[in-house]
């Protein structure tokens, strides 16, 4: 019961600060939405055959909205995290008794169902902006983008809880967002370690379901495996990881500083 | 009942200078109690509040709330404390005042739906209800610490810990604050551990105070028996004319702690007295060097002044 109403008070939390941001949050949607516009025109001039048979595009828009959906919820995370350190509420939102951690896992499902308010739209905006429609099949693709993304949300924990301990990490936080791109691009249909790298696996997953219309049921076992235990560890790992740097952040009395 | 047992704490920082920012501490606070935490800048009352609130981890020594060790069982701990600490903002600016506390009172497993009476009635008793919809960043100073400590309140927990709750307040706001604290409290049963450099506001809220200074506790007691026995009486005599070099001598060696202030007309001189009937003494002094003597007044120190001194003795 505690959990619960722990859970709904950070959601609101999450969404009254959404709606408080609202202008800022447009004006990031409407970057990211620029962006991808040079990119998709980027490639149509450069590789016109691409837009016109290959799965490029597709691969672009399932690509660009999986990174969309990663980097809201690391961000959220690790610059929240300092945001709060900053602001001054960090000690207050760690003298909870539910503790720090559960806090962040409730902050991570909160924005990941808000997250969808923002890039559900995105992802209309690039089909028609590319006329290229993708197959969306709820049952498959959620479970699918859920595991896909939670190595992010792992991520986020090592670096909120690194942030913990040595505060201004800011240069860092960003350069990550930008190697998740490599990790979404790795070839792990070509390369089999690149299955165990997060993002990969997930990417070329979805792909199947939105391009090529295969059901979760029908994808290779061994690959939906991977993706969960792959998933699981990088939450997992993230998660401890997260726990050590915030012990010692408390042993190092550095836990509210900025 | 010992609601907080503090035994041999110590914490050491280790950065470019290593810091012993508490050094083996002990004391003990019984439930319902108000408890001033004093001491001069870098004393170790942060790092204290913010270890009983296990925010930080201490390099040895326990913290006991309600018998169980805070360490081993922070959420049982953490069931059992709220605080404003300062320095930090406490609150979060972009929520309301309600929202602010709706929060608070989530972040504690309550329900504010449940508690909307509570949360209603705080916002009255710490008059914010004309602001109930604001942002906080749009609330004064003073009402964003009201805000903060509303929100301290709401959490619901048998221990407070406010750390310099007036800082930077005016006057008129400290009082009202320091009001509507020591009402709250005692309504409430709440146990206090109240750190601040405002001694009047200490002296008006606790019942008993730790003094702590490098690290170490120099005194624990009630204000009443640190009054009584660190006390002392202070003595003001107006005489007119000057006074011969000789004579200010024989005083200060009969009477040791004298000061003397003089001009061309009158001269002031100070006595700090361990006893009033040493006032015989002085009289008989004065009485035989033929000192027109023009004003008497009897000076009690106040608790800062007694603070001051135990203090500079520890």
């Amino acid at each position: 019961m505690g959990d619960l109403i722990l859970f709904k008070t950070v959601f609101k939390k999450e969404f009254i600060e959404m709606k408080n941001y609202l202008f800022n949050t447009l004006f990031s949607m409407i970057s990211i939405y620029m962006i991808f516009v040079f990119m998709f025109f980027g490639i149509k001039f450069i590789s016109p055959q691409a837009v016109k048979f290959g799965n490029t595009i597709e691969g672009l828009i399932i690509g660009y909205f999986i990174w969309l959906f990663s980097i809201f919820g690391y961000s959220d995370m690790s610059w929240g995290i300092m945001e709060e350190a900053r602001a001054g509420t960090l000690e207050q939102l760690s003298m909870t008794p539910f503790g720090l951690h559960r806090v962040l896992i409730y902050r991570i499902i909160s924005t990941f169902l808000l997250t969808f308010l923002y890039t559900v739209p995105m992802l209309f905006l690039m089909m028609i902006t590319t006329g290229k429609f993708l197959h969306i099949d709820l049952l498959t693709v959620l479970p699918l983008i859920l595991f896909t993304i939670l190595p992010s949300f792992g991520l986020g924990f090592i670096m909120s809880g690194l942030g913990l301990i040595f505060k201004r990490l800011q240069a860092s936080f960003q350069i990550l967002q930008f190697i998740f791109i490599v990790f979404l691009l790795a070839p792990s249909d070509k390369i089999f370690a690149f299955k165990f790298l997060p993002f990969s696996l997930g990417v070329r997953l979805i792909s199947q379901n939105m391009i090529h219309k295969i059901k979760i049921f029908e994808m290779n076992r061994l690959d939906l495996l991977i993706l969960v235990i792959v998933a699981l560890f990088y939450f997992f790992a993230g998660f401890y990881i997260f726990k050590i740097c915030e012990r010692i952040a408390k042993k190092k009395g550095v836990l509210g500083h900025y | 009942m010992k609601i907080i047992e503090v035994k041999n704490l110590t914490k050491i920082y280790n950065g470019k200078k290593k810091t012993i920012a508490v050094n083996n501490i002990s004391f003990e606070v019984e439930k319902g109690e108000i408890i001033g935490l004093l001491g001069p800048n870098g004393a170790g009352k942060t790092t204290t509040i913010k270890c009983i609130a296990t925010l930080i981890i201490p390099d040895s020594g326990d913290i006991f709330i309600k018998g169980k060790n805070a360490f081993k069982h922070p959420s049982f701990a953490l069931k059992n404390i709220s605080a404003v600490l300062e320095g930090n903002r406490n609150i979060y600016w972009r929520l309301s005042v309600r929202n602010n506390l709706e929060f608070f009172a989530g972040l504690q497993g309550l329900n504010p739906k449940k508690i909307k009476n509570k949360i209603d009635e705080l916002i009255d008793y710490f008059n914010l209800r004309e602001k109930e919809k604001a942002q906080a960043r749009f609330l004064s100073r003073g009402m964003q610490q009201k805000l903060a400590v509303a929100c301290a309140f709401v959490r619901d927990t048998e221990i407070l810990l406010l750390d310099e709750p007036t800082l930077g307040l005016d006057v008129e706001t400290t009082h009202e604050l320091k009001e509507l604290i020591k009402k709250k409290a005692k309504e409430e049963g709440k146990t206090l551990i109240l750190s601040s450099h405002n001694m009047k506001l200490v002296e008006d809220i606790c019942e008993r105070v730790i003094i702590i200074n490098k690290g170490k506790v120099v005194a624990i007691d009630s204000i009443r028996n640190l009054k009584e026995f660190f006390g002392y009486k202070d003595f003001y005599f107006e005489i007119e004319g000057k006074i011969k070099e000789e004579i200010k001598r024989e005083f200060i060696e009969k009477f040791e702690l004298v000061k003397f202030k003089e001009d061309e007309y009158v001269t002031e001189i100070e006595i700090e007295l361990k006893s009033a009937e040493y006032i015989y003494d002085v009289i008989d002094m004065m009485r035989k060097n033929s000192f027109k003597l023009k004003r008497i007044e009897e000076r009690t120190p106040d608790f800062e002044e007694i603070y001051l001194k135990i203090v500079k003795n520890g």
